[in-house]
């Protein structure tokens, strides 16, 4: 049970540009201080919003995507038991409810989870929306034909491991209840004070059984959000979406729908993208982008003109980029190396190959610095701006290196500027002044995937990255640091196979914790001990920048998502 | 070549050629063409720019390796800091954006990897193709069937995959410029091999080669004395043109990760690293740019020298070593000439 769920999440850790492409928009003040191009800055309805991207939404079905948080565009059609806070900032990183009346009512152990959907709720035909509908849409999304989805459902309902969907077993899954249309009632096989957070993702999504029609429910799914869907091409390189009239904003406090019409275009060049937006021309100044961030030489661009900047939006999203250690290999089984190189490290021509200041910030935390997260500032081996390489090749003399030292640094040779070969050069130049000869391994993007996720090849020395499903300390610190989840064959993503016990139970106690905030604390403090250890350096944490066009209205960026989200952009 | 141009060369300069030949004529005839000269005179500077590399990066106090982050503007993508990309006294073709690593000196590094690895693949793909094209074209049916369809299965496959596959199965310690270089030779030798074949065909029917044979020359000697001279013109014009392209399959191997390493520079890794800078920093851009164009122009101009020194009925044209250049001086202008 334990390795389907890790490939599921590889699968997300590889593809967070999809997630977030489904999952959410760029950026701007939402009291709108800063304005839209011209005049009148408040968001009016009408008109249409166009949408440009280079993934399209593939499986456009509720219980096939992988969203963080109900995804961007997902979330337009899909309503789930709970949502992401539409807000600016670290607010939009609270949970808050959607199709129910509140958050989840736990028991006293976080096992049992109980939630009452709102009144007058309808589908895109004006059926009303069921608990049963909810249960259903979950138990879809066990069969094998509509996989895709995050495995936290599987590992987490009682029976989930067993359960293969209701196209194979009638009876249903036992551990959701629905005793009566508006109440469901979820049984887990252990603490899980994140559920909230689990429910946010499109798995909770009302589907009316009369209307499965199996692997083709994802050409028409029926709508619950504001929007349903008008046409979708080519398994989502098109989607245009209207108003579902049966929508009300009086049970839906989170998504403004202020377009009539959305268009979504993808299979776009990300450059391509960029040059339309900031041309913003027809139709295009009405238009956002859900996954094109803008690059470094974008960005010098942008940055030189002031109509161009002024239409830039900034977020963050709960993501760090790392040097990651596999102590079991020479030299890096001694902490003392591990710490050098930690010294050793420059972080700011890391910064700069990343793409300088407005496009990452320096890690010294493996948890993104977010509160959601439970941040907890830490530095534990200080390099400063730009290495320590003195305290370095001290700390190497202590571990019988004092005539330096040649490693190898694994990398990948994509160009995401995350895992690529600036960010490894960088690392290479550092290095070197503390008297560490750096050699490099470049390999091709699923090669490196496979290889350093596999414990039997993985590397003594690479470069990762890690962003987790919502923002949370659990999900980013539990599969990378919990000892028992250590696989032995592929998928593995505890690279640094730490198994403390100390480390897995105080894992467990948090997950007991149904506040949220108390919860965050723990996480934050767990960070800071697991940090000692030196089985990670931090580098850096992304920061995404992404042009919108002239006519773009209330624009909201949360800290969840790092994006622009559409639910909450008006073109009039 | 057409049959009116053989006729001629058959006719008109033939009987010319032997008096002709020989590696001083080709000389002489070279130096005529100012163009040539020139182009020769720009390669040779570029391999002395490439030979040089460490003296030159030197006298600027520079390496091609070490990173200055203050000389790029951080908030700004990392824009190299400065009017023209950061020209100044000690980067004296600016910086690198990103990483403030000297363009100077990871541009004449990078000339010693690009001509080095383009160069060393050309030569091999040139003996690799000529052998197998003569071979095949003087060789029994049996030969031809063999060799030539061997040809269109090395024309057909993919250079790239073939070199991927290829690179991925050597040791990482193998110098990898040279292996490199071995590898674009031995996978991209094809239409060497068939200019080679097609010409040899054309050049064994003419009367010359013919009377050679009736003499009873061996087809060694046939091959060395009367093919290889006319060989040469097709040949070095397509070699001079394999070199810009083998600069660019070096490149696209080194993106890939199997060529040469970063961070050793070559123009190729420049290039592709450079072309969404085009806006905001364009310097980084024309620098590899304007080298590959210039090698490439130079190289192109060299080869259609040589060839034209090579070719007899040119030479002809050109007066040069045909002992009638003062009767033609007397009597018409000097033909410029045109490529066939």
């Amino acid at each position: 049970m334990r390795q389907p769920s890790l490939t599921a999440r590889r699968v997300a850790a590889a593809s967070v540009g999809l997630v977030l492409a489904a999952g959410a928009a760029a950026c701007g003040p939402k009291d709108n201080d800063a304005k839209g191009a011209g005049g009148d800055s408040t968001p009016h309805k009408g008109g249409t919003l166009t949408v440009l991207n280079s993934n399209p939404q593939q499986d456009f079905d509720p219980a096939r995507l992988y969203t963080s948080g109900g995804g961007n565009v997902p979330s337009l059609v899909f309503r789930t038991l709970t949502t992401r806070n539409r807000e600016n900032g670290a607010a939009g990183a609270e949970v808050v409810p959607d199709l129910a009346t509140d958050t989840g009512r736990p028991n006293k152990d976080a096992t049992v989870w109980t939630y009452t959907l709102k009144k007058g709720l309808k589908y895109e035909d004006g059926t009303a929306i069921t608990a049963a509908d909810v249960k259903y849409g979950i138990e879809r999304s066990f069969a094998a034909e509509l996989s895709g989805g995050a495995p936290y459902l599987r590992d987490w309902l009682i029976g989930g491991a067993d359960y293969e969907g209701p196209y194979k077993d009638k009876g249903g899954l036992d551990s959701i209840e629905t005793p009566d249309a508006r109440t469901i009632v979820f049984h887990l096989d252990k603490p899980e004070g994140e559920f909230p957070y689990l429910a946010t993702q499109t798995q909770f999504t009302p589907v009316p059984k009369a209307k499965d029609t199996g692997t083709k429910y994802e050409e028409h799914p029926v709508s619950s959000g504001p929007y349903k869907v008008v046409s979708n091409e080519n398994d989502g390189e098109r989607v245009v979406l209207e108003r579902n009239t049966y929508w009300s904003a009086s049970t839906d406090a989170e998504r403004k729908a202020y377009p009539d019409r959305i268009d979504v275009r993808s299979g776009l060049d990300s450059s391509v993208i960029n040059q339309r937006l900031a041309a913003s021309q027809g139709a295009d100044a009405a238009a956002v982008t859900t996954d094109t961030n803008l690059g470094p030489a974008e960005l010098a661009k942008v940055t030189g003109d002031k109509e161009l900047a002024a239409r830039v939006g900034t977020g963050h999203f709960g993501y760090t980029n790392y040097i990651a250690f596999n102590p079991t290999i020479k030299p890096f089984d001694n902490v003392k190396v591990r710490q050098a190189i930690s010294y050793a490290v420059d972080r700011s021509s890391v910064v700069n190959a990343a793409g300088g200041s407005a496009l990452a910030e320096p890690a010294t935390t493996f948890l993104p610095d977010q509160k959601s997260f439970g941040h907890t500032p830490y530095d534990l081996f200080p390099a400063g701006r730009s290495g320590n390489a003195a305290k370095a090749r001290q700390l190497l003399e202590e571990a019988g290196y004092e005539n330096g030292l040649t490693i190898t640094l694994t990398h990948s040779n994509s160009r995401d500027f995350e895992t690529s070969p600036e960010i490894a050069t960088a690392i290479q130049d550092a290095l070197k002044k503390a008297g560490i000869t750096v050699e490099l391994q470049g390999l091709e993007e699923n090669d490196y995937s496979d290889t350093i996720h596999d414990v039997k090849s993985e590397p003594g020395f690479f470069l990762a990255h890690w962003g987790a499903d919502w923002p949370s300390g659990g999900p980013f610190l539990a599969p990378i640091f919990d000892g028992r989840q250590i696989v032995k064959d592929g998928a593995n993503f505890n690279t640094g196979l730490l198994n403390d016990k100390t480390v897995n139970a105080e894992i467990d106690a948090i997950n007991k914790l149904t506040d949220l905030d108390a919860a965050a604390k723990r996480w934050g403090a767990l960070d800071k001990k697991i940090g000692e250890q030196a089985l990670t350096v931090p580098l850096f944490h992304p920061v995404y920048k992404r042009l919108y066009g002239q006519d773009i209205k209330n624009v909201v960026i949360s800290d969840w998502t790092g994006v622009l989200d559409i639910s909450q952009v008006a073109v009039k | 070549m057409s049959e009116a141009l053989v006729a001629t060369q058959a006719a008109g300069t033939g009987p010319a050629l032997p008096a002709a030949s020989g590696a001083r004529q080709f000389w002489r005839r070279l130096w005529t063409q100012r163009a040539a000269l020139v182009a020769a005179a720009v390669v040779a500077l570029l391999v002395l720019l490439a030979l040089a590399a460490p003296l030159l990066t030197a006298i600027e106090g520079q390496d091609p390796t070490t990173y200055h982050p203050s000389l790029v503007d951080s908030a700004r993508g990392g824009v190299p800091v400065g009017p023209f990309g950061g020209v100044s006294g000690d980067h004296w073709l600016g910086v690198e954006p990103q990483t403030g690593r000297d363009l100077f000196a990871r541009l004449v590094y990078g000339a010693r990897v690009s001509l080095g690895v383009a160069l060393t693949a050309t030569a091999v793909q040139v003996l690799i193709g000529v052998v197998v094209g003569v071979a095949a074209a003087l060789g029994s049916q049996w030969v031809d069937q063999v060799l030539s369809r061997l040809t269109d299965i090395i024309v057909a496959l993919p250079l790239m995959i073939m070199a991927l596959a290829l690179l991925a199965i050597v040791p990482s310690n193998f110098p990898r410029p040279l292996l490199v270089a071995l590898v674009i030779g031995l996978v991209a030798w094809g239409n060497i091999a068939k200019i080679t074949r097609a010409q040899t065909l054309t050049l064994k029917g003419l009367d010359y080669v013919s009377a050679a044979r009736l003499s009873g020359w061996s087809t060694w000697r046939i091959a060395r004395r009367e093919l290889l001279p006319g060989l040469a013109a097709p040949v070095i014009t397509y070699a001079a043109l394999l070199v810009p392209i083998n600069i660019t399959v070096e490149a696209a191997l080194s993106f890939l990760g199997v060529g040469v390493k970063p961070p050793t520079p070559s123009w190729g890794q420049m290039l592709t690293a450079a072309d969404v800078w085009y806006q905001a920093a364009p310097q980084y851009l024309l620098l590899p740019a304007g080298a590959l164009f210039v090698t490439v122009l130079a190289l192109t101009v060299l080869g259609d020298g040589v060839r034209t020194a090579l070719d007899p009925r040119a030479a002809s044209r050109l007066r040069v070593g045909t002992g009638r250049r003062q009767e033609a001086k007397a009597t018409a202008p000097v033909a410029t000439e045109g490529a066939s």
